[in-house]
């Protein structure tokens, strides 16, 4: 399952302006020489550089014994030669052998330091992971699904057809659309263990097989090219400064004439009545509030203007509305008490909101609760759905 | 050059494995072979696990490694018959091929090597030393790394064969 289409040879690149000298694909040479190239180039880049030097093996995929012991001594006869010289070595924690492997470097010179980089590299993630944010997610997705299972049919969704989904968070939505479009192959992917973890949990006990819950970063997927006739990824591309970059590694695993599927918010237009007007000053700050963790939550209706430039054609897009009509009210009442928790108790503290301005804040989402539980009110929370077709 | 085939192991509780012959000098008549083969068995056991890709990524560069090693030190002529299987969350890697006394030699030692105490310390020494790394580097490393447990046994016919138990699923979480 690993790209081999994707990274088949070596390859290796020097950035000067970040001091960083990549390695990339598949190394496992049977001899030390056939390197020569590459470590004469590490020596080159070295050469010019002061302070910290970066070692970027995050797509570096497969490295065999050869290679590592080349490779590590090279490093060290650098350090041990230049004392003004500091090495830090950036693994994936997605390729699994690499940071145990690259770790040994720490322990044989204080000039080298090794770090996995994918922790801390989407904004909101902390916010959500620690949020006990996931009943919450089940929630969302039970109430979205009311409204997504037949809509897929229309984006081009078939039984039988091989899926992927991407950014599958709990897993849920996998599990939906297992059940009513049998795919012939389903991989869901995920940058958080704890959402994984509870995944597998969940179609464990529910029964459920045949969907491989997959740990990797969308931004950079271990997924090989054109491979899934349908992808899907769902209130995602919002929580990434940036998005683009998600939505071409979606294109890439589609096969030609298969589909893209994305959702996203709007939500300065969520709204309710009674109380509309501080229920909409809220949800404006609320977008205020995604941008300053540079994360787009008024993605929705630019979808368009993303799939057309990320290449895709026949461009589908439609948008609905999760109201406190669409089963218990108290559902949506709970879904809008989480975002008060997570945004008002969280994100608008950490970016430093004075009491007064969390106060106003909270209004609004109350309101919104008061709304969505008035016997006569009205509550909404707008999505926008948007499919496109990966050229042939 | 290869024959492949599939059937239900001997192993009552193990799933079905997969097993592989070639002859040792066609194996050994070009270096990509360790690459393809173990990048091959990789995707085929990866099926079903905790998360398929890092597994897969995981397996083949430990079966690469004892492919590696074989390449670099066997006999002369015979088969490199190869079977992997899993057994509860243990995934077995067997390998049997021609080898002479000098041959096992390196085996055997790795074998001993790995069951000293300061294992770890021989394997980040051979990691790190100046000269060639040693053709046992690979062994040392599955054991002490991976954490796999390896066992060797030397036969009439000419060949030794090589059991490597992994549990990499374990170690991923
Ligand atoms: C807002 S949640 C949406 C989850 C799910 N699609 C849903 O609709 O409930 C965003 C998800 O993106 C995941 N994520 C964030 N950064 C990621 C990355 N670089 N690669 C893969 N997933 C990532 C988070 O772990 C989280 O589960």
């Amino acid at each position: 399952m690993i790209a081999d289409g994707m990274a088949p040879s070596f390859d290796w690149s020097f950035n000067e302006n970040d001091q960083e000298f990549s390695l990339t694909g598949s190394l496992r040479p049977q001899r030390a020489d056939e390197l020569s190239g590459c470590l004469s180039e590490l020596e080159r880049s070295v050469s010019g550089v002061s302070g910290k030097f970066y070692v970027n093996v995050r797509r570096l995929v497969r490295m065999n014994n050869v290679a590592f012991h080349t490779f590590a001594c090279k490093i060290l006869d650098l350090v041990r030669g230049r004392s003004d010289l500091n090495v830090h070595v950036t693994t994936s924690s997605v390729v699994g052998w690499a940071t145990r492997k690259f770790a040994v470097l720490e322990t044989m010179s204080d000039q080298i330091t090794v770090s996995e980089y994918d922790s801390e590299f989407y904004p909101g993630q902390t916010f959500l992971e620690e949020g006990g944010f996931i009943p919450i997610l089940r929630t969302q997705t039970k109430l979205t699904w009311h409204h997504e299972r037949t809509m897929l049919a229309r984006h081009g969704l078939e039984p039988e057809m091989q899926v992927a989904d991407i950014c599958c968070g709990i897993g849920d939505f996998a599990v939906l659309l297992q059940k009513e479009y049998q795919p012939s192959r389903l991989v869901a992917l995920d940058h958080s263990r704890s959402s994984l973890d509870y995944a597998r949990k969940v179609a464990h006990d529910f029964g459920v097989r045949g969907i491989d819950y997959v740990f990797g970063d969308a931004s950079d997927m271990l997924l090989e090219s054109d491979q899934f006739d349908f992808v899907t990824c769902r209130h995602s591309l919002q929580v990434f400064d940036r998005p683009e970059l998600i939505l071409k590694e979606l294109f890439r695993i589609c096969k030609p004439g298969g589909r893209v599927y994305i959702t996203n918010e709007k939500n300065s237009h969520c709204l309710g009545e009674p109380r509309s007007e501080t229920i909409q000053r809220t949800y404006t700050e609320v977008a205020r509030l995604w941008s300053h963790f540079n994360m787009d939550i008024e993605l929705g209706p630019k979808s368009r203007r993303y799939l057309i430039e990320g290449g895709f054609e026949d461009i589908k897009m439609e948008s609905f509305m999760v109201t406190n009509l669409d089963g218990n009210p108290q559902d949506f009442a709970d879904i809008i008490q989480s975002w008060e928790d997570v945004y008002a108790g969280q994100m608008a503290v950490e970016r430093g909101d004075s009491a007064e301005e969390i106060k106003a804040f909270r209004q609004g989402f109350q309101d919104h609760i008061f709304a969505a539980l008035h016997p006569k009110g009205y509550a909404g929370w707008p999505i926008w759905v948007a499919s496109g077709r990966k050229p042939q | 050059m290869t024959s492949l085939s599939e059937g239900a192991s001997p192993n009552s509780d193990a799933l079905p494995m997969l097993q592989m012959d070639l002859d040792i000098q066609d194996f050994c008549s070009d270096w990509s072979h360790c690459d393809l083969m173990s990048g091959y068995l990789a995707r085929m056991v990866s099926h079903n696990r905790l998360d398929s890709l890092l597994f897969s990524n995981l397996y083949s560069s430990a079966l690469n490694e004892l492919l590696e090693t074989v390449f670099r030190t066997h006999g002369v002529n015979g088969t490199l018959h190869c079977a992997v299987q899993r057994i509860d969350n243990r995934d077995r890697i067997e390998l049997v091929f021609p080898v002479d006394d000098a041959t096992y030699s390196i085996y055997h030692e790795a074998i001993e090597t790995l069951g000293r105490e300061d294992a770890e310390t021989q394997y980040l020494e051979a990691l790190f030393a100046d000269r060639e790394p040693d053709p046992n580097l690979g062994l040392l490393e599955l054991g002490v790394d991976y954490g796999a447990k390896l066992a060797i046994e030397r036969r009439e016919n000419g060949t030794m064969r090589l059991v490597a138990d992994l549990r990499l699923e374990d170690k991923t979480e």
